[in-house]
């Protein structure tokens, strides 16, 4: 490779902030090999919110671990592929500079709360830990911190909160108190998995809210893991869609409600309750999700598919196609005419 | 809280009572006449025999006779009067003497149990299914499966006869006399708290809040070292409080091996010349410590585990 190449793949690889790609993850059981990652690739730019969409066990949560460096290794094994942050590869990182990006750059917001959080500590110790020790921040101000940071996501009375623990508050506050404990360090990037899953519903959105405004006054990036497809679009600018451990489809997101490229994000898509289809059948998607330890021949989704045409769909793995606008892409054989509506 | 802790105390005073009450009857139940006994093998006169029924209310019979006497009785421990033994030495004497080697004893055997079964343990956790795992487990099973007494002679035998690393009695109260003694007392203690370590580590090593504190970018041995243990140890310290009680029972079959003057040397002898008052005397005490160190252990549960709350 030339000098200048190098410069060139530099630059390339400086145009995101985030680039995940051609990311191969295995889980090594008991019962054998899982392949739970079997190329994903998204990337994320500066102050945006990708949202990852797709059914529980399709691979969003390890995708995020591997993101982090907090993936269960062993069993899991990352086979091939790159996470490069500003443009360095975080996977060829020894442990001491990784451990550097978690939390100060990337930071991690998970499900459930009451698991979460340390059960045996004050969420004020929790919230203010990482200033204590890693920035060297005195106990005293980092605890006034600690309640900054509260107050930021609306924790009420946070300063007499400071004290409690993680079980004396409610769902919500708690997942504010996660909230504000990933912030601590004003990371550029926040993953949120599934943030709002735990929760009840009225409490749902109010914590989807925050983080919307919290992502725009803060000019964080945002990674928003879900399964729920009506969550996101008030958050999201773009929709990476997931099956079986690959990206079946990305696209912005108010082109993914309009129409969709994959016959999996049209099942999804056609199977949100909708107040103008009241009365009607809620239609659903065929079959179970695939087992990752025998994922299926051809395109993954094809037993599962309305559009499939055999033998093309179990055979050949369908690549990624590019879609009318931009950066939209399907991985469907028959993409363009399932974004057309003239698949049959 | 407090309304928990005065409840506690008043369950204690039951428990205390209850305990010496049976303690106290089945010591004197076996006695013929005790009067003869206090006197041994010498005649008693008439005259001798009135002052000592006198003195020890033996004139009420049956079960209000003996109610009266155990009432006295108590009542004199209470006010830190545990009475004399038959051979006529204040047993409170004979307790200040036993004490320190008891003492003594117990300390150095938890502190074998913290040192190296918690120590042990964390790093078993840590490593499961390494050789080191393996091995302690191993071992541990074995120290298990074996009574206290074969331990003790089996060490015994080996240390001080054989290799004589150790004196095989430890009477002159030395820390290093006492080694082995404590050794052999801990022992079990620390096989189980090591299993009870390595269990509880492994588990919260697999908890969600682990790869919080891992997400955040802290070191490793700050996950391990204060995230991981502060959760581990809950069981463990709450296991160290109730073995404290154990250890006082374990010290009555050690001390007779090894010749510790204590105080389970001083029951094992109280039991054989069937001397009543100081084997009531005696257990009364341990009763005393053993709630006590129960209540410090349930209270000590709730500072360590915030989410246990006593009404
Ligand atoms: N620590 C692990 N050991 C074994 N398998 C795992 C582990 N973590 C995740 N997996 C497997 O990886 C697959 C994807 O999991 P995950 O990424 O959590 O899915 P989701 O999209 O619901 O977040 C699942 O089939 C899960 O069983
Ligand atoms: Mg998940």
């Amino acid at each position: 490779m030339t000098d200048i190449q190098i410069q060139l793949d530099r630059v390339a690889d400086d145009a995101h902030l985030l680039d995940v790609r051609d990311l191969f993850i295995e889980f090594h059981t008991r019962d054998g090999i899982a392949k739970v990652i079997n190329g994903v690739s998204y990337h994320l730019d500066a102050g945006e919110a990708l949202a990852v969409l797709g059914e529980s066990g399709s691979g969003k949560s390890v995708t995020a671990q591997a993101i982090m460096g907090i993936l269960d290794i062993p069993p899991g094994k990352i086979v091939s592929g790159q996470i490069c942050y500003n443009g360095r590869d975080l996977l060829s990182l020894p442990e001491k500079e990784r451990r550097q990006v978690r939390g100060k750059e990337i930071a991690m917001v998970f499900q459930d709360a009451l698991s979460a959080l340390n059960p045996v500590f004050p969420v004020g110790w929790q919230i203010s830990e990482t200033l204590r020790h890693r920035e060297g921040v005195a106990r005293a101000d980092a605890l006034r911190r600690a309640v900054e940071l509260m107050e930021l996501v609306r924790i009420p009375a946070a300063k007499q909160r400071l004290r409690d623990y993680p079980h004396e508050f409610s769902g919500g506050m708690r997942q504010r108190v996660m909230i504000a404990m990933s912030l601590a360090l004003s990371p550029k990037i926040l993953i949120a998995d599934e943030p709002t899953t735990a929760l009840d519903v009225t409490v749902q959105a109010q914590v989807m809210d925050l983080l919307a405004e919290l992502r725009r006054e803060l000019h964080m990036a945002m990674i928003l893991i879900t399964h729920d497809l009506g969550v996101v679009a008030d958050v999201a600018d773009r929709i990476a869609v997931m099956y079986a451990g690959r990206i079946v489809e990305h696209a912005d997101v108010h082109d993914l409600y309009a129409v969709q490229g994959h016959p999996y994000t049209k099942g999804l898509i056609d199977s949100i309750p909708r107040l103008d289809h009241k009365g009607q059948e809620l239609a659903t998607i065929q079959g179970l999700p695939p087992s990752l330890m025998d994922i299926p021949r051809g395109c993954p989704f094809h037993p599962r598919c309305p559009y499939r045409k055999d033998p093309i769909c179990s055979t050949q793995v369908p690549t990624d196609q590019r879609l009318a606008s931009g950066t939209r892409t399907s991985r469907c054989h028959f993409a363009k005419e399932v974004l057309d509506g003239t698949a049959a | 809280m407090f309304r928990y802790i005065v409840r506690r105390l008043l369950q204690m005073a039951l428990a205390f009572f209850g305990t010496t009450l049976l303690v106290y009857a089945m010591m004197f139940a076996a006695q013929g006449d005790p009067i003869q006994a206090l006197a041994g093998e010498k005649p008693v006169s008439a005259s001798q025999r009135a002052v000592l029924t006198e003195r020890y209310h033996l004139d009420k019979t049956g079960i209000d006779g003996f109610l009266y006497r155990y009432w006295d009785y108590v009542s004199n421990l209470m006010r830190g009067d545990f009475g004399t033994t038959l051979a006529g030495r204040s047993i409170s004497d004979v307790l200040q003497a036993a004490w320190p080697f008891t003492i003594k004893l117990a300390l150095m055997a938890i502190s074998f149990v913290i040192v190296f079964g918690i120590t042990a343990g964390v790093i078993a956790g840590i490593r499961r299914g390494s050789l080191f795992d393996t091995t302690t487990l191993l071992l541990t099973l074995v120290v298990i499966g074996i009574p206290v007494f074969v331990l003790g002679y089996i060490g015994q035998y080996l240390l001080t006869n054989k290799w004589r690393l150790f004196k095989p009695t430890a009477n002159d109260g030395s820390l290093y006399s006492l080694l082995l003694p404590a050794l052999v007392l801990g022992m079990l203690a620390l096989a189980t708290a090591l299993r009870l370590t390595r269990t509880s580590v492994a588990e919260n090593l697999r908890s969600d809040y682990v790869r919080t504190a891992k997400s955040k970018g802290l070191p490793q041995r700050r996950v391990i070292g204060v995230h991981v243990l502060r959760n581990s140890l809950i069981p463990v310290v709450t296991y160290l409080g109730i073995t404290i009680g154990d250890l006082m029972s374990g010290a009555i079959v050690t001390e007779r091996i090894f010749n510790v003057p204590g105080i389970g040397f001083n029951v094992a002898k109280g039991i054989q010349t069937e001397d009543g008052p100081l084997v009531v005397g005696i257990i009364s005490l341990l009763v005393i410590v053993y709630l006590t160190s129960n209540l410090i252990v349930d209270v000590l549960y709730a500072v360590l585990d915030p989410r246990i709350r006593y009404e």
